[in-house]
């Protein structure tokens, strides 16, 4: 009989504790939440390492997208009378439709550029939500109905989780066709790439319509789950935070972005309030003056940490770059299951040959 | 409303005003941009900085001169900047990085989000203001009048509080200009920012050149935050709005332009003046304010994606 090779079980394992959540966290409905919140910001990481690690384009207008298709799916809603599920794929379709005018005006435009333009592009949008009161609500924000009929969590959480699952199918897919390879090669060298035939409008265009309607539809369906919006979602810390979870999570692999962005949601959620046990709190309460100075509190629970659980990701990301270029968790899994194959990537070669011939730094990058 | 000639002479000038430091703040971003190849995306958090080391300054000894306390806000912006360079960008300049490119984006991202949540760790949320750092004496000529906080020429009102701001940030400029074209070092600058190797070969060491380059950045947009501390209410995210105004103008300038740098940002600030001082509704104009200059980026880099001094793509 053939061994079950470990990482399988591994991945069985996870798997079916992702589907027995709901019974495990029977008395925790708040965690059974932050799970579903979790699932959402996979979505949002998985499809930007596709855009980004994949085809290159370092697009900072992902949340962006994520908000346009809630906000159409909302005010659907609220105006027409949509009903949810309606307005959740027109929602999707409108951000795809934006994801190709915009991959479409983003054509000329490479790295430095393509992440101003797409900065620039979210901060309209933004400023546009935050000023057209009558429309989106302003900052007070947009009540949304909910997608079903219930109170509780968990058919959401499995709503969430099959959609992840199912867009992670999808870009596997996606990634390990012809499509991917073309998206590499666009990564690697654009010109190379055209030269060889790849049609480099249609496939960067086509990576920015794919993900526009992942994050699009993820956006939708959260907000209707949560059933509200406000553009105080639309700051470019949360766009920081996908790309922290993608980068953690290790850029160019799928999987492990999706991993890492519920790794690092969960974190945060713990972190919130560090807790300490019941005897150590009276210290810890006389601490309280001390602690508020360096912007820390005293929760009921435990310490508070405030912005201070963000610095630690921050300092993690910068490490992340520097050091661990395949993030964290996704040499774990290329450990795991492909035991040192691709060593060689195209990037090493051509940084080999860079090497051999400093020239190119400075003047010709960031075009 | 009424439009009148003084109400539009009125939005130009304080136009430029507020633009003589956008212009300061884009020098250090096209600096940064023309020696190292790079665009620092954490240029506003630099800013942020700067008026919050000012105003912690000047809350704790209150009787230094401003002047001072901005020169130390730039002291402080210099020393992270070098650091940073240092720790995170040498490697780069080594080769010791793949994709050197997305690198740079990343990573000085992920200092923006760092310094962003850090402050906000040390300083809390709420916003701070520091008190005017000049008064004006009282003078009434009749065409000219002053009071404390506000100089009226001819009917237009100035605050004195951005008038000086804005008379240390051209104080600032001419300097830097100085520096970069008269000095040695200056000069040093510049032929890395040309050509990295002719420069090694005549004995300019690009690695420090690069670390200078990024030092002298963000110390500009540390200074420019520090002289409108007393302007502005401020936040640990004030510097976002104010970065995507430095992009903005270093890409209608041309990325690594000075000249362009100088002009894009009193373009910008009399644009930005003008936009929301003529839109009907306030109310919008003021949501729109930072808009406007968003709305030229993006026609810019998709008409003209070198600027309007920028080097050939």
């Amino acid at each position: 009989m053939k061994r079950v090779p470990l990482q399988w079980i591994l991945a069985a394992g996870l798997f079916i504790l992702a589907l027995a959540a709901p019974v495990l966290l029977k008395d925790q409905q708040y965690w059974l939440f932050i799970a579903t919140q979790a699932y959402f910001w996979a979505m949002l990481a998985s499809s930007w390492a596709l855009l980004a690690g994949y085809a290159g384009q370092f697009s900072f207008g992902h949340i962006a997208f994520m908000a346009i298709a809630s906000y159409a799916s909302g005010i659907l809603g609220r105006d027409l009378g949509w009903s949810p599920v309606s307005g959740v794929v027109a929602g999707t379709l409108v951000a795809g439709v934006v994801g190709l005018v915009i991959g479409y005006l983003c054509l000329r435009l490479r790295r430095t550029y393509l992440a101003l333009f797409t900065i620039a592009f979210a901060e309209i949008f933004r400023l546009v939500v935050n000023a057209e009161i009558d429309l989106t609500g302003g900052p007070l924000g947009l009540y949304m109905d909910y997608l079903l009929d219930t109170t509780s969590y968990i058919p959401y959480y499995y709503l969430m989780l099959g959609l992840l699952l199912a867009s992670l199918a999808f870009m596997y897919w996606l990634a390990s066709s012809r499509f991917g390879l073309f998206f590499r090669s666009i990564r690697e060298d654009e010109v190379a790439a055209a030269a060889m035939g790849v049609h480099i409008v249609r496939y960067k265009i086509l990576a920015f319509v794919v993900t526009s309607m992942i994050a699009g539809l993820a956006g939708a369906v959260d907000h209707h789950f949560i059933g509200f919006i406000a553009p105080s979602e639309l700051i470019i810390g949360r766009m920081s935070l996908v790309i922290a979870m993608a980068v953690i999570g290790g850029i160019e692999s799928l999987i492990g972005a999706a991993l890492g962005a519920i790794f690092i949601h969960f974190s945060l959620e713990w972190l919130q309030q560090i807790p300490v046990p019941a005897s150590m709190m009276p210290k810890l309460i006389a601490m309280q003056p001390m602690l508020e100075k360096i912007g820390l509190g005293v929760g009921e629970r435990g310490i508070m940490t405030y912005a201070w659980r963000m610095v630690a990701f921050g300092l993690l990301l910068m490490l992340t770059l520097r050091f661990w270029r395949n993030g964290l968790i996704h040499p774990i899994i290329d450990r795991l299951f492909r035991q040192r194959v691709r060593k060689e990537t195209v990037a090493k070669r051509v940084q080999a040959a860079e090497v051999a011939s400093p020239t190119t730094f400075g003047g010709t990058e960031g075009r | 409303m009424e439009i009148t000639g003084q109400y539009l002479m009125n939005l130009v000038l304080n136009g430029l005003l507020i633009g003589s430091i956008y212009a300061l703040m884009a020098l250090g971003l096209t600096l940064i941009f023309s020696v190292l190849g790079i665009v620092s995306f954490a240029h506003g958090e630099h800013y942020m900085i700067g008026g919050y080391v000012v105003y912690f300054l000047l809350e704790t000894f209150t009787n230094l001169h401003p002047l001072l306390a901005i020169l130390a806000a730039g002291l402080v912006t210099f020393l992270i900047g070098v650091l940073f360079e240092r720790l995170f960008l040498q490697p780069m300049a080594r080769g010791e990085i793949e994709r050197p490119g997305e690198y740079a984006i990343l990573v000085t991202f992920g200092l923006a989000f760092f310094l962003q949540y850090l402050v906000q760790g040390i300083v809390g949320p709420h916003s701070k203001r520091a008190d005017r750092f000049f008064d004006l004496p009282s003078v009434d000529l009749g065409w000219l009048t002053s009071t404390a906080g506000t100089l009226k020429v001819g009917g237009i009102p100035f605050s004195a509080s951005r008038l000086a701001a804005a008379a240390i940030a051209v104080i600032l400029l001419l300097a830097m200009i100085y520096f970069i074209k008269r000095t040695w070092v200056g000069k040093g600058l510049q032929a890395v920012s040309q050509d990295r190797n002719a420069a090694a070969v005549v004995g300019i060491n690009p690695l420090n050149m690069n670390t200078l380059a990024f030092g002298l950045g963000t110390m500009l947009a540390g200074m420019s935050g520090a002289t409108l501390v007393d302007v502005f209410a401020w936040v640990p995210w004030i510097g976002v709005p104010a970065s995507s105004k430095a992009f903005v103008i270093i890409v209608l300038g041309g990325m690594g332009s000075m000249p362009g740098a100088l002009l894009g940002g009193l373009i910008i600030g009399v644009v930005e003046s003008l936009g929301s001082g003529l839109l009907p509704d306030p109310g919008k104009a003021l949501a729109y304010k930072d808009a406007f200059g968003l709305l030229i980026f993006a026609l810019v880099l998709l008409v003209k994606p070198t600027g309007l001094f920028g080097r050939k793509l």
